[in-house]
């Protein structure tokens, strides 16, 4: 694995054509979303989700299988394996994330994930299957199930902060030096 | 513009795919080893099938023959909960049995197990020997920390058959 500082952002100003960058005008701040604190904040909230949803699961494997189950849409034979792996695939990348080490490997797996369960709850609200989530908690035993529209909407916003991240890690900003290039 | 220029450079992704499988791996290697240092480590490879979950860790089934029933039901020492919907509850039921329509669980579960023990030893049925939600309403009841439960396959049919006693109506809510 490489050092450090290659997987740094690397998203800093150009300068070699003097202060006034072609993405930087003179007298305007930076577009918000160009900011260096962005991606920081976001890497941060996303990583502190990730560490906490991956606690409860695996403190409690047998009932977080359960919850895979539930969902019915893996084979049989890959629910105890998920159940195993998947809680310490989300705390690494949660650790990665909040510590910025092996970003685009991080990056490419959070959005990955997301995507599936974001993927897995619609597939079941499309079907009309009335699970319990089992995104923070393995507990079953919810007599309220909050509304399967509230857990899209979460995954939703989730998806929406990694797929930010993963065009600041891997997507060039249009400049006009890109565009002479 | 092609996507050379969109994209920040290749190494970007080739450290993605190289890291990207490094996680995994050290996911999968740490996931089996904590899982097998585990006090109750999960097999990798469980059997999920309906019967297999129906089976308690003493090795015994929930399911049990209309025989058991009957005894449970005349020392009066078991519930009994109808798993079917309430139209077919009140078209006839098991004497004195409640009923827990498995399609609305949730709606009723409360309702129904108010006065109930944790410890009390509850029978679940439906009709029909590939109907499953007796069982279904089994498991669930044991999720929900009734464990003394147990599963009548086809008992409705079974219960008619043997001429035992039956009556018609809603439940009224009384134990």
């Amino acid at each position: 694995m490489k050092h450090l500082h290659e997987n740094a952002d690397s998203s800093l100003p150009d300068y070699s054509q003097g202060i006034h960058a072609p993405d930087h005008e003179p007298g305007k701040s930076r577009r918000w979303y160009q900011a260096k604190v962005l991606p920081f904040v976001v890497r941060l909230i996303l990583g502190g989700v990730f560490i906490y949803a991956s606690v409860d699961k695996i403190l409690h494997p047998a009932a977080f299988a359960e919850a895979v189950y539930n969902y019915k849409i893996l084979p049989d034979a890959l629910i105890n394996l998920t159940a195993i792996i998947l809680p310490w695939l989300e705390l690494l990348l949660g650790i990665f994330l909040l510590s910025g080490v092996y970003l685009p490997g991080a990056v490419f797996l959070i959005n990955i994930l997301l995507v599936t369960f974001f993927v897995a709850l619609v597939f079941n609200l499309a079907r009309g299957l009335d699970i319990h989530c089992g995104c923070f908690t393995t507990s079953q035993e919810a007599t309220i199930n909050p509304c399967m529209c509230l857990y899209m909407l979460r995954d939703g916003a989730f998806l929406l902060l990694a797929l930010y991240l993963f065009s600041h890690v891997f997507l060039r900003k249009r400049t006009t030096k890109n565009i002479e290039r | 513009m092609t996507l050379k220029y969109i994209f920040k450079s290749e190494q970007k992704w080739f450290q993605m795919i190289r890291q990207s499988s490094g996680i995994f791996l050290i996911a999968v290697i740490i996931g089996l080893a904590v899982n097998q240092l585990h006090p109750n480590k999960l097999p990798l490879v469980a059997n999920w099938s309906l019967e297999a979950r129906l089976t308690l860790e003493s090795g015994e089934s929930m399911v049990i023959p209309i025989e058991e029933a009957r005894e449970l039901f005349l020392s009066q020492s078991a519930i009994f909960l109808d798993a079917r919907s309430s139209k077919l509850y009140e078209h006839g039921h098991i004497l004195r049995a409640r009923n827990l329509p498995w399609n609305a669980v949730d709606e009723h579960f409360d309702t129904v197990m108010a006065d109930i023990h944790h410890d009390a030893l509850l029978i679940a049925y439906c009709d029909g020997e590939s109907c499953a939600e007796g069982k279904y309403l089994a498991l669930e009841l044991f999720y929900r920390g009734y464990e003394n439960v147990r599963v009548l396959v086809n008992g409705w049919s079974l219960w008619v058959e043997q001429h035992l006693p039956v009556e018609k109506g809603s439940w009224q809510g009384e134990s």
